[in-house]
């Protein structure tokens, strides 16, 4: 199919047809069929089943009627005008999933709940721990009607242990995972890295154990009860050689190094540091398997000497210096061409409107366009899993309770009379 | 009888290098598949990186941190693939493995005879994995970069930052794993459905777009402001106070965020300022903000007079989310981290005892292969050849003499 014809410019249109003729070969994604109910609240859980759902799965959100997840009051709205429909968190998070209302915390829903759980493969929730318990919904009594339930419980310290019942937020988790006291400069206080990282990565080891216990499933037939601490999901995304190791061998802390990497060994690799250039900012990089590349691109024998090269950390002021003179008279993206041309890893560094629109993510289409009922069509970053099998469908986040009648009356066939009374409680 | 790992009857053929592509392979091996890493016949990859390795000693490439780190729970053989029998060899692997992965910029595979089609055809439903930085076609395909280079592609350097300061990146390697975490999340997710229907696939995952999605709410931000979101260091876009102060002790710290009313009337009475607490005025985060500088003095005029872990325990104690910046002393010495003996230390050889993050989650049921170190040079070599492949022992010592499958790191030769 000649997809030649259409401007570049609309690869929106582009990106609806290329959908379209590949719909013959849609088969099924991985989790395809898996039932997954999601009572938790906020970005862990929220990144938690979104990765389940690029993967395949039916994700029903069960939300406190009228507010709805947490992430839906948390902003930017659309118009800077505060909705639960409009929450750019919600709008990307839940992208895809259904919504249902049901006040899970009620004692009055709890045969509904009961029910809910009986037809659904996982269970994510993140109440603090011993709350599910509380609420007679502790794992062993969910899985007595339903022995294969995967119940996968998100917390900031996880379900035992004396931090267990702290309270958490992302910076909290971001502090005590370690990580913080490494990112930043040396000379300020340490700082957390944008957005949420703590509890994406939460969500992030959620789902990634919720496979593998799925996988156990289909061996055994049982499921399984899964503890995830944000903290603990963060102290495992660092490099545990620059921190650990290099404290047991030297006795002393290591400490955050601005852009630069940890590890302050004279012998070790650089440059591996953000550095200005004429318009802004460029990540530069050695290559071990180009080492004289830099010196190469800059034109500065400098930098090819032996005695940098064979002490580079040890002269990461002087090489900053060197390359910084090449930077100063070019763009980041003459810098960046140049540079990967003569295969040396330096790259730009882009602001969220340029990253939305280069041209690498406008050929893959990451980003696709979904049209939402209340704030109109909208570019969405698309799934981080290309499964050759089946295409990723883009689909917009749900209307609060969107649902209800889908699932309760239809699917659960749950009684009109019993409905109309939980409604009137504001259990539904 | 304990219960089993989930991958227990699982084989990769693992070729990649440096961190994220072994941080994913670690995963598996931790849930219990059998990792057999093929490495380069010149030693570890990761060495020319050469960021940890001890120099002047017997086998310093054994000691590698790095690498111990990210490459424990696999078992280690060395082949040269561009030999003939190289080739053949690894082919031989794939035909009794479940997936195959490699994070080679996307030409290398074909150049070696080694692309999906070709492993398809020794092994029908193989699944096989790439990890490229930025993708297997596009414009910048062809690119290299390491993962702190994607998060400046990938809008992540651009977000992160001081208050008006400059791009900046979380310490070290973050994209790294977080890429290498949404890589072992899917290729069990590709098991899982080869379990179902007997069928494998090419699977691709992107460094960059691992990135892109764990700040995907920044992106509809964009378009709905039509504005950058600006780099607010430790501050929080809604909440106040939201941030870190300073303790007792050497760059000692707290981390502090209040996100009610309750919060707010705790924290004040917990470092005493009823002056604060009795302003009903500062009741609004709004106003709070008008008055930041006086209160962040204030907590910090309470907080340098204690321990961060003194001022933890006490925020703690009445319902406030404070904890401390953990250095990696405070890590290892933790009574919460070692009750839930979340840390990994494993002895080697060469190395020594060395101690890792463990998991980022617990099964109550099925078993993790924690606790195993990672291996030495072509460790596992003779027992792959004669158990794996069944080879007999002429060919065995001709394959390690010919450097087809080198037992110690022969000397890299530069193409």
């Amino acid at each position: 199919m000649n997809l030649l014809i259409i401007s570049d410019k609309d690869y929106y249109t582009k990106y609806l047809l290329e959908r379209l003729i590949n719909n013959v070969a849609k088969s099924e994604l991985a989790l395809s069929g898996i039932k997954v109910l999601d009572i938790s609240n906020g970005y862990a859980g929220g990144y938690c089943t979104k990765v389940l759902r690029d993967l395949g799965a039916d994700v029903i959100k069960v939300e406190i009627p009228e507010i709805g997840d947490i992430c839906r009051s948390f902003g930017p709205f659309f118009n800077n005008d505060p909705n639960i429909e409009t929450s750019a968190p919600h709008l990307y998070l839940n992208a895809g999933k259904k919504s249902i209302t049901l006040d899970v915390t009620n004692p009055e829903a709890k045969d509904v709940f009961l029910k809910l759980c009986t037809e659904s493969d996982i269970l994510v929730e993140n109440f603090k721990p011993g709350l599910m318990s509380q609420m007679g919904f502790q794992y062993q009594e969910l899985s007595k009607s339903n022995p294969g339930l995967i119940m996968c419980s998100l917390t900031y310290f996880g379900q035992f242990g004396p931090y267990s019942n702290f309270e958490g937020s992302d910076i909290v988790s971001y502090a005590m995972s370690g990580y913080m006291h490494l990112t930043g400069d040396e000379d300020k206080e340490p700082m957390k890295a944008g957005g949420r990282q703590a509890e994406y990565q939460c969500g992030l080891a959620g789902s990634m154990s919720i496979i593998a216990a799925l996988i156990a499933r289909s061996l055994s037939g049982h499921g399984d009860h899964i503890d995830v601490s944000a903290t603990e999901a963060l102290t495992s995304t660092f490099d545990g050689v620059a921190y650990f190791q290099t404290y047991h061998k030297t006795g002393s802390d290591p400490t955050r190094a601005g852009t630069r990497l940890i590890t302050r060994e004279p012998t070790g690799a650089y440059p591996s540091t953000l550095l200005p250039c004429k318009d802004g900012w460029v990540h530069v990089h050695y290559s071990p398997s180009n080492p004289e590349g830099i010196g190469f691109l800059t034109r500065n024998e400098r930098l090819a000497d032996d005695e940098i090269m064979s002490r580079m950390r040890e002269h990461a002021d002087e090489i900053d210096d060197l390359i910084t003179e090449w930077l100063r008279d070019h763009t980041r993206e003459e810098v960046q061409t140049l540079a990967q041309e003569v295969r040396v890893p330096f790259t730009m560094v882009q602001s969220i409107e340029e990253t939305m629109s280069d041209p690498q993510n406008k050929h893959r289409n990451f980003f696709a366009p979904i049209e939402h009922e209340v704030v109109g069509k909208m570019s969405y970053p698309t799934s981080p899993f290309r499964l050759k099998t089946a295409e990723w469908e883009a689909l917009p986040a749900p209307i609060l309770g969107q649902n209800n009648h889908q699932v309760y009356e239809k699917d659960l066939k749950i009684h009109a009379s019993k409905i109309a009374g939980l409604k009137s409680k504001g259990v539904m | 009888m304990p219960n089993p790992t989930p991958l227990s009857n699982v084989r990769i053929a693992d070729l990649t290098n440096v961190i994220a592509g072994p941080v994913a392979t670690r995963i598996l091996g931790h849930m219990g598949a059998e990792v057999v890493k093929v490495e380069l016949p010149w030693g570890r990859a990761i060495g020319n990186i050469s960021m940890h390795g001890d120099e002047g000693e017997g086998r310093a490439y054994n000691k590698v941190g790095t690498f111990n780190e990210v490459n424990r729970a696999k078992k280690s053989m060395a082949i040269d693939l561009t030999h003939t029998t190289g080739k053949k060899l690894f082919k031989e692997i794939v035909s009794v493995s479940d997936v195959v992965i490699q994070n080679y910029s996307p030409r290398v595979m074909g150049n070696l005879g080694l692309a999906y089609e070709d492993l398809r055809a020794v092994k029908p439903d193989v699944i096989m994995v790439s990890m490229p930085a930025l993708g297997l076609e596009g414009p910048w395909s062809n690119y290299i970069s390491f993962g702190p280079g994607t998060d400046a592609l990938g809008g992540l350097s651009s977000i992160t930052g001081y208050k008006n300061g400059q791009p900046h990146k979380p310490g070290n390697f973050y994209a790294d794993h977080n890429s290498g975490f949404h890589v072992a999340t899917g290729i069990m997710a590709a098991l899982f459905r080869r379990y179902k229907t007997g069928e494998g696939q090419h699977l691709e995952i992107v460094l960059r777009e691992a990135t892109m999605s764990v700040i995907g709410e920044y992106f509809i931000e964009y378009q709905f402001t039509g504005k950058e979101p600006k780099r607010i260091g430790n501050d929080h876009p809604v909440f106040f106070p939201h941030g870190i102060f300073q303790c007792k002790g050497t760059d000692s710290w707290i981390a502090i965020s209040v996100e009610s009313y309750q919060e707010w009337q705790a924290l004040c009475e917990v470092i005493g300022s009823f002056e604060l607490k009795n302003d009903k005025t500062l009741s609004k985060v709004s106003s709070r903000r008008l008055n930041s500088e006086k209160i962040e003095l204030e907590i910090t005029n309470w907080t340098k007079r204690k321990t961060n872990i003194e001022a933890m325990d006490l925020m703690q104690s009445t319902g406030i989310r404070a904890g401390i910046v953990a250095k990696a002393s405070d890590i290892l010495s933790d009574a919460h981290v070692s009750e839930r003996n979340y840390l990994d230390t494993v002895y080697h050889p060469d190395a020594g005892e060395y101690t890792s993050p463990g998991l980022p989650f617990k099964f109550t049921q099925s078993s993790t292969n924690l606790g195993v170190r990672a291996p030495m040079f072509s460790e596992h070599s003779l027992p792959i050849l004669s158990d794996l492949l069944a080879k007999d022992i002429s060919t065995i010592e001709s394959l390690i003499e010919k450097g087809t499958t080198p037992l110690e790191p022969i000397d890299r030769v530069y193409s």
